[in-house]
């Protein structure tokens, strides 16, 4: 079976490289990466099954780095993941504009099985566009 | 809803009264009656008006007999004054004639007066000098007219038996009552005896005079319409005309007889012309009494008068008082109003500065959980990925032992900063909010369970006392778990091995219910109740709380639109009160 392709955005390197090292010991195929720009490249190319993404970054929000890839990739499934709760995680969830949220620091197992729901509903969603990307 | 209704009866019951009081005023004091506070609202009110009013009605009283007194005195005076001056000028009148007889004695002899035709020249003299005089005779002493002057042939008439005659004998000069004759006029006699010196032998003089000058005398008593003046002998028989007490020479009406004082003056009731004042002066020298009867109307008028002004200066009096009591009462109302003002202004701008308060401590504390959380989960991914490297490697690694429970205690204590850092952030309101409809009593029983456990281990007896009634609310249910769960535990913590917690559920006046959560414990110090919603203010051991429970608490059910209270007696215990609204209406801000 194909391993999850996951893409970590976080401006916090150590915290980003250090949860990817961990996700490919979970065998999932985690990319971190630091920045916007990066993030949009590596999406372009690697047509991740699910973000984890970090509310705040440099160089522009999460939720612009998700708006920007969306446009080539809609069906990308999202988790925002900020250092405090808030209502905008629960108003994106209901909105639909996210697949899920988490709070910061999180527990490796709770992560995974966040990140295993949003690939089913990345999966349903491309099985009713029609389309895979890979 | 017992409370509910309860109030719409009340406001129903309101109107009603309001017409009830009108149509049936004896069910109204019933009312009053079984209302002990408006009962002794109007008692109150009726004693003070009392107590004010019988001291200014004594003055009125004593100032009505006061002024009574001397109106009568005065009346009494003024009466005995017109008296004595129509007695003087009577007695005047008649001392005068007396005089004018003894003159005539004196200047002409016996033989002159007895002799008829002398005696007639003398009387036209007389005559043309005194109208009134009528006719003169002389009179021996065997009392046969010797000589007679005026309109009658009396000449030889024997008065030998006449009272008159006998009385002139005795005392010397004597004036008769009042008699109309054959003329059927008005007229009395003036007699004097007159003793022929040098032997016991006597004459007698006598006038008949007109009563016209009497009358004249006696209509000079002032008088008013309904009041009389005449003159009377002592049985009483009228000598002068009266206007309202009997005709001339009939016998006086009088019902109550007359002092034996020369003068004075009697009041009484007459049945048929009411009260009564009589005066009267006996006049010297003659067998008549003047007398004077007055209605004192015209000093009752004034005394009535005056009796009604002072009634209304009473009334106007206890108006006043009224006005007074009343608008003491309106300033006491307004006093109280402005104080109640002042407190709720005191109270919201504590509630604003407490609210401000928290806000200010919930923005930082967001900016500090946020900026811990970040540095926070790169040591829980660090830690995690060593614990990874250990447990995934397929090489053996002999640290793996040593390493595994040191990380597994970086990984616990991340646990615990994790805790705090979130609860900072649920204290700064980040937390989300999930309204949905609550059955309040439920959700009690679903918090009690969660801490059934320590209950059960610590013998602690729990009591539910739930209104079963209550409708459901709407609101967060987690956020209500946690007040309820963090108050709970509390009490809890506050009861000894064996205490006593209650929880009970009621339906509240101007919220939808109240919550109370009553404990038999060890209390809170009026200290500690000053910041026991403070976030970090803890009374707990080190590292049993973190001082942000109640503060979070307080800051959840105002965000839901209600209130929490705490009421606490040192050694007896502390009971919590929260009201919730219908539907938690959702304030912004910090919360």
């Amino acid at each position: 079976m194909r391993r999850t392709k996951v893409l970590l955005v976080d401006d916090e390197v150590e915290f980003a490289s250090a949860l990817a090292e961990r996700l490919h010991y979970r065998n999932y195929n985690a990319t971190a990466v630091f920045n916007a720009n990066d993030a949009v490249q590596v999406a372009r190319k690697e047509f991740p099954d699910v973000m984890v993404v970090d509310l705040k970054l440099p160089g522009g929000s999460g939720l612009e780095i998700v708006e920007a890839i969306r446009q080539f990739d809609p069906e990308v499934a999202v988790i925002l993941l900020s250092g405090h709760g808030s209502i905008t995680s629960k108003e994106l969830l209901e909105s639909g504009s996210i697949t899920d949220y988490a709070v910061k620091p999180i527990d490796i197992e709770e992560l995974v099985e966040k990140i295993d729901r949003a690939k089913q509903i990345h999966d349903a969603q491309v099985i009713k566009e029609g389309k895979d990307h890979v | 809803m017992p409370e509910a209704t309860d109030k719409h009866d009340a406001a129903e019951l309101g109107e009603e009264r309001l017409l009830d009081r009108f149509l049936h005023p004896l069910r109204t004091i019933a009312a009053i009656r079984r209302d002990h506070y408006r009962s002794s609202k109007y008692r109150l009110f009726f004693m003070v008006g009392t107590l004010a009013g019988i001291p200014l009605l004594g003055v009125v009283m004593i100032g009505l007999f006061w002024l009574h007194g001397i109106l009568e005195e005065d009346f009494n005076n003024q009466l005995k004054w017109q008296l004595d001056i129509t007695e003087s000028s009577i007695e005047f009148f008649l001392q005068e004639r007396i005089s004018g007889l003894r003159y005539l004695v004196s200047v002409y002899s016996f033989n002159q007066l007895s002799n008829q035709g002398s005696l007639s020249g003398i009387f036209q003299k007389r005559q043309k000098e005194f109208s009134e005089l009528v006719d003169l005779g002389v009179i021996d002493s065997r009392g046969i007219q010797l000589a007679y002057a005026g309109p009658y042939d009396l000449k030889g008439k024997d008065y030998s038996q006449q009272e008159w005659f006998h009385e002139t004998k005795v005392r010397g000069i004597y004036v008769s009552d009042v008699f109309t004759g054959y003329r059927k006029i008005p007229h009395f006699s003036i007699a004097i005896r007159q003793d022929i010196p040098g032997s016991a032998n006597f004459w007698i003089i006598r006038a008949t005079i007109n009563m016209d000058t009497l009358n004249r005398f006696v209509s000079r008593v002032k008088l008013k319409e309904n009041d009389d003046a005449f003159i009377i002998n002592e049985e009483g028989v009228l000598q002068t005309p009266s206007r309202f007490h009997g005709r001339f020479l009939e016998k006086l009406d009088l019902k109550v007889p007359l002092p034996q004082q020369s003068a004075g003056h009697i009041s009484y009731d007459d049945s048929r012309v009411g009260q009564i004042t009589l005066g009267y002066t006996r006049i010297k020298n003659s067998p008549w009494i003047l007398t004077a009867m007055i209605k004192p109307t015209a000093y009752w008028r004034i005394v009535d008068i005056l009796r009604k002004d002072i009634l209304a200066v009473y009334l106007i009096g206890i108006l006043v008082l009224i006005g007074i009591m009343m608008n003491y009462r309106m300033v006491n109302n307004w006093v109280d109003r402005i104080k109640q003002l002042d407190q709720e202004r005191e109270q919201a701008i504590s509630e604003t500065e407490h609210s401000a308060k928290l806000a200010l401590i919930g923005r930082l504390a967001a900016g500090i959980a946020h900026e811990i959380n970040n540095p926070l989960a790169i040591i829980n991914e660090k830690a995690g990925l060593m614990q990874d490297v250990l447990n995934y490697s397929k090489e053996s690694n002999p640290c793996k032992e040593k390493f595994l429970p040191l990380i597994s205690v970086i990984a616990d204590s991340v646990n615990r900063c994790r805790t705090i850092t979130h609860r900072l952030l649920g204290f700064a309101r980040r937390m989300d909010i999930h309204i949905e409809s609550i059955d309040i009593n439920e959700l009690l029983k679903e918090v009690v369970g969660f801490l059934e456990r320590e209950i059960m281990y610590r013998n602690i007896k729990l009591e539910f006392n739930f209104n079963e009634h209550l409708r459901p609310i709407e609101s967060d249910r987690g956020l209500l778990q946690q007040v309820f769960l963090n108050i709970a535990n509390n009490a809890i913590d506050a009861v000894d091995d064996g205490g006593t917690i209650e929880i009970a559920t009621v339906s509240s006046e101007t919220y939808a219910l109240a919550v109370h959560i009553r404990d038999n414990g060890r209390g809170i110090s009026k200290e500690v109740m000053k910041h026991i919603f403070e976030p970090f203010y803890t009374t707990k051991e080190k590292g049993k709380g973190t001082g942000l429970g109640l503060s979070l608490s307080y800051g959840i059910i105002q965000r839901l639109g209600g209130t929490i209270e705490v009421d606490s007696v040192r050694d007896k215990g502390t009971t919590f009160t929260i009201k919730l609204p219908y539907k938690a209406e959702l304030k912004g801000g910090a919360l």
